[in-house]
């Protein structure tokens, strides 16, 4: 008798921890999974953005470079 | 030797001799041709570090500036290798500086975002990668 009010109130009880541990890990796998969608849309906007900052970078680094091979090979860069 | 292979003989040695003139005269018209072309706007500078062509060009033009740009691109190939950087960082780093400093107004330019302009008063609006 014991048992089965314990596993009546257990079944009473137990929507609210369901719910509550059904949630949060509902909204995990949600989480996770949309997050393995997005990973691959955001990562080329990132890289852009990185390659265009290292970009930047390297275009100053070789500005001089750059500007001595139009003049040492001025058939190359007819005007 | 027979004298008709002789004759043969002859014949191929004096057609490579026209067809080497021709190239010759091709060879010393196409700097014209290309200064022309640049001139009226039907090629200019790209912003990739490149000569494009803005219309359809003859086939001697074309291969005129394929000539230029895979002279272009062996120059780069060896600045990119001295300077440990990629042969594709060399030739924009080269764009900008064409943009910014040789197309003279009225000559046609070609920016990353794929449309031909023709060069104002006004300098380059440069792409945002260029140093400045």
């Amino acid at each position: 008798m014991m048992h089965a009010m314990l596993t009546i109130r257990r079944n009473g009880a137990n929507p609210m921890p369901m719910t509550k541990t059904l949630l949060p890990l509902a909204a995990l796998l949600g989480v996770t999974t949309g997050g393995c969608v997005q990973v691959q849309a955001p990562d080329k906007p990132i890289e852009i953005n990185l390659n265009v900052n290292i970009k930047q970078e390297v275009v100053l680094s070789l500005k001089k470079d750059a500007a001595d091979l139009i003049t040492t090979n001025p058939e190359l860069f007819p005007q | 030797m027979t004298r008709r292979t002789k004759i043969i003989s002859a014949l191929g040695a004096g057609m490579v001799l026209v067809a080497g003139a021709v190239a010759g005269v091709a060879y010393a018209q196409a700097g014209g041709l290309v200064s022309a072309a640049m001139s009226d706007g039907s090629i200019g500078e790209q912003a990739d570090g490149y000569l494009g062509f803005r219309t359809t060009p003859s086939s001697a033009l074309r291969a005129e500036v394929d000539a230029i740009n895979i002279k272009r691109r062996e120059a780069y190939t060896r600045l990119a290798a001295q300077r440990g950087v990629t042969v594709k960082d060399v030739a924009a780093t080269v764009g900008c500086e064409t943009l910014t400093g040789r197309v003279a107004q009225g000559r046609a330019y070609l920016l990353p975002d794929g449309v031909w302009r023709v060069k104002a008063a006004a300098p380059i609006a440069l792409p945002g990668y260029c140093a400045t």
